[in-house]
């Protein structure tokens, strides 16, 4: 279980979530919704490490376990996986190759022997192909020259292949079409489990008819304003978000 | 122009100590003195060593030369270390070519025959030795001040620059003389080995090539220059290229010498009509190393691809000064740096580029970037274009920096720990430039050379290697052959 607690964050001297208190049981999906700037990358980035974040007050655990006094890469070794809203690009770094070190720093982390060259493609490929991805992404730059869309299955591909405990998916749904945004959703149900948590960040309702949550929570000003059932996101697809902002003045 | 005009624009340095004492012991010296060693040391006293005072020459430090004695070791000096082929990086290419302080040893080389391509020592090739000072066909006389000067007929600092050839020329004793003759097609061809294995107090070493590839030769040469033992060694390298038309040269230089060594070098090339030539060049190793390089495009629709690749620590310095002189129309250059100074290391890459009256349809472009990884480390890089004609496509980049937060936050959040993380990052930062070195084994023992430069093995596989390839770590693809990672340009 992801419980956050009373979470006060700034971002220089501008305080970005002020009091946020939000638990996520294990095995649900919750979809976090919100205006523009009520907070929800700065959530994403916060639970997954980022510099740059000042928590001024409150906690984060994973099962117990404090996340915030980890390193970025102690809580993707304690599951926590991250999906950039903008993946970042690396030339020179081969996607194959990321994954393959991403996949046998966790199996370390847990004690167990790395894969081989051989077994690793196989599971990868199999991951591709449920990603509708061509084989020939593994041998380009890390996101190096892809759209937007591409951009997008590879952070869930990546998150396939790692199979987090907590996936935080930060705006996956920007900037896809309807077909891509099928294919994500599709690479996310796959791995909805009793084991793992999901957290949607999103602008828009669209993602929640194919990735269906259990609760959606809307985030204004840095706290949670509301929350509910997957009606609340349609409630608010219809509305906008001025009657959550305004009752929440 | 005659050797008295070019005098006439050169600023005449003031005899300093360091030319009186380079005469004096040239003096020593003379037993194998010949007309081009005199007027090669003639000019050099005429115009004097470069200094720190010389805008080129500002980020290499030039007070090491005090202490060099500038003569070639000989046999009555200290004693040397044994060398044994073992001691060697492994060899690359059909035929090797090895030289201790200059001088071509025998038992440390494994020449081959090969057909179209000659390759002669100055034993073999007797009296008749070409110099390595450009334009000098065989160096013969006050040709060399002439020669020299011609440079300065066009800009009377550019030709300073080739100065370090000079001492070349007055001292050294040996050199690999090689020939390619018309139509030759020898990808992987001669490869030469330089060792350093002398202190600079007790004698100088001069490595010195001449390659001169005829029409529509496809060749490839391999240089590489090393120490052995641990002595601050004193090297002076002179390498003069000359592609004729339609050839094609990729040219690989490899330095790895000593930590407390100093590399000079000198690198002249011309370029004939449709003549392409790659020249990559890898700084790992020296105390303090400086490339000065000049190539001509003296032919229409000419090729050249400059690409360094620098790794400094410690308090290394690595100075590249690389001058491209477009005279014939329609030619491209394509200059690529990218260096990563560590510790209180400094990499400096000046790269120049000049078009001159008529070079119309020039195509050039520079990008050069440094990456900071230590706190007192600096980089140089500097884009210089110089454009005397209308018609013509320069780009230009030039980055210094440290790495981007962005990427390695990337890197962490999936769960790569923080200096795997960085050494990827400065692995890729060199992808572009590592890349174009089209020979696999060449390729592989430069990664390593990279690797343990950046301080500690990456995990299994070269995280820049095309998938399929060999040494990618990962098996072939259903019995696809490998795919080349980068194919040549031409």
């Amino acid at each position: 279980m992801l419980k956050i607690d009373n979470l006060h964050v700034a971002v220089g001297d501008n305080k970005v979530l002020n009091g946020l208190t939000l638990e996520i049981p294990t095995g649900e999906v919750h979809a976090i919704m919100g205006p523009n700037g009520s907070g929800k990358s700065t959530l994403a980035h916060v639970l997954a490490g980022r510099p740059g974040y000042t928590v001024t007050a409150g906690s984060v655990t994973l099962d117990g376990k404090d996340l915030l006094g980890l390193e970025p890469e102690e809580r993707a070794h304690e599951g926590v996986f991250l999906g950039f809203q903008y993946p970042v690009e690396i030339p020179g770094v081969n996607n194959v190759y990321l994954l393959k070190a991403a996949f046998n720093a966790a199996r370390k982390h847990r004690g167990l022997p790395e894969v081989d060259a051989f077994e690793f493609l196989t599971l990868v490929r199999e991951k591709m192909k449920l990603m509708k991805m061509d084989e020939s992404f593994l041998s380009r730059g890390v996101n190096e020259g892809f759209s937007g869309g591409e951009k997008k299955r590879n952070e869930i591909l990546q998150m396939l292949v790692l199979e987090p405990k907590l996936a935080v998916l930060d705006e996956t749904d920007s900037g896809l079409d309807i077909d891509a945004l099928k294919v994500v959703s599709n690479g996310v149900n796959t791995l909805r489990s009793p084991d793992r948590s999901v957290v949607l960040v999103t602008h828009y309702q669209r993602l929640l008819d194919y990735v269906v949550p259990d609760h959606v929570h809307v985030l204004v000003r840095g706290k949670i304003a509301r929350s509910g059932d997957k009606n609340l996101a349609l409630e608010l697809e219809k509305r906008g978000y001025d009657w959550v902002t305004d009752e929440a003045a | 122009m005659s050797a008295s005009q070019a005098t006439t624009k050169v600023a005449s340095a003031p005899a300093s100590p360091l030319t009186a004492r380079i005469a004096t012991e040239f003096a020593e010296a003379q037993a194998t003195g010949g007309p081009s060693r005199q007027s090669a040391l003639r000019a050099l006293l005429e115009q004097g060593l470069p200094t720190s005072r010389d805008e080129n020459w500002k980020y290499v430090n030039l007070r090491p030369l005090e202490k060099v004695r500038f003569v070639p070791p000989s046999a009555s000096g200290p004693p040397r270390p044994a060398i044994s082929v073992g001691d060697l990086p492994a060899a690359v290419g059909k035929s090797r070519y090895v030289y201790v302080d200059g001088v071509f040893d025998t038992s440390l080389s494994t020449p081959t025959a090969l057909p179209g391509v000659t390759v002669a020592t100055w034993a073999a090739a007797g009296e008749v030795r070409a110099s390595v000072l450009p334009g000098v066909a065989n160096a013969a006389g006050a040709k060399a001040v002439a020669v020299t000067g011609s440079a300065a007929a066009h800009d009377s600092a550019l030709h300073g620059d080739l100065r370090f050839a000079l001492l070349n020329e007055a001292f050294a004793t040996d050199g690999a003389q090689i020939h390619v003759a018309r139509g030759t097609d020898c990808a992987i061809c001669v490869e030469l080995v330089f060792i350093a294995t002398t202190d600079a107090k007790a004698g100088a070493s001069y490595p010195r090539i001449n390659f001169k590839v005829d029409a529509n030769a496809r060749v490839g040469l391999i240089e590489r220059h090393i120490s052995i033992g641990s002595d601050a060694n004193f090297i002076n390298c002179a390498v003069d290229v000359e592609v004729a038309r339609d050839a094609s040269v990729q040219h690989y230089r490899v330095q790895q010498t000593g930590a407390r060594a100093l590399w000079f070098d000198t690198l002249t090339a011309k370029l004939a009509e449709n003549a392409k030539y790659q020249v990559h060049m890898v700084n790992l190793g020296a105390l303090s190393a400086r490339s000065t390089v000049h190539v001509k495009h003296l032919g229409e629709r000419a090729e050249v691809g400059v690409f360094g690749a620098s790794v400094g620590g410690k308090n290394q310095v690595h100075d590249t000064f690389a001058l491209v002189e477009h005279i014939a129309p329609n030619a491209r250059t394509d200059q690529s740096f990218r260096g990563i100074a560590g510790g209180r290391s400094r990499i400096a890459f000046n790269g120049m580029v000049v078009v001159r009256k008529g070079a119309h349809g020039t195509d050039s472009s520079q990008s050069l970037r440094g990456l900071l990884a230590g706190t007192d480390a600096e980089i140089d890089v500097r884009p210089q274009l110089e454009i005397y004609t209308d018609d013509v496509k320069c780009n230009h980049g030039a980055t210094a920096g440290k790495l981007d937060d962005n990427m390695l936050f990337y890197l962490l959040s999936r769960g790569l720990d923080r200096d795997t993380a960085l050494r990827l990052l400065k692995w890729a930062f060199l992808e572009d430039v590592v890349s174009k070195i089209a020979v696999p084994e060449l390729r592989q023992q430069i990664e390593e050379s990279l690797a343990s430069r950046l301080e500690a093995p990456l995990p299994k596989g070269a995280p820049h290697a095309a998938y399929g390839q060999a040494g990618d770590g990962f098996p072939r693809v259903d019995g696809e052959p490998a795919k080349p990672a980068q194919k040549e340009n031409f």
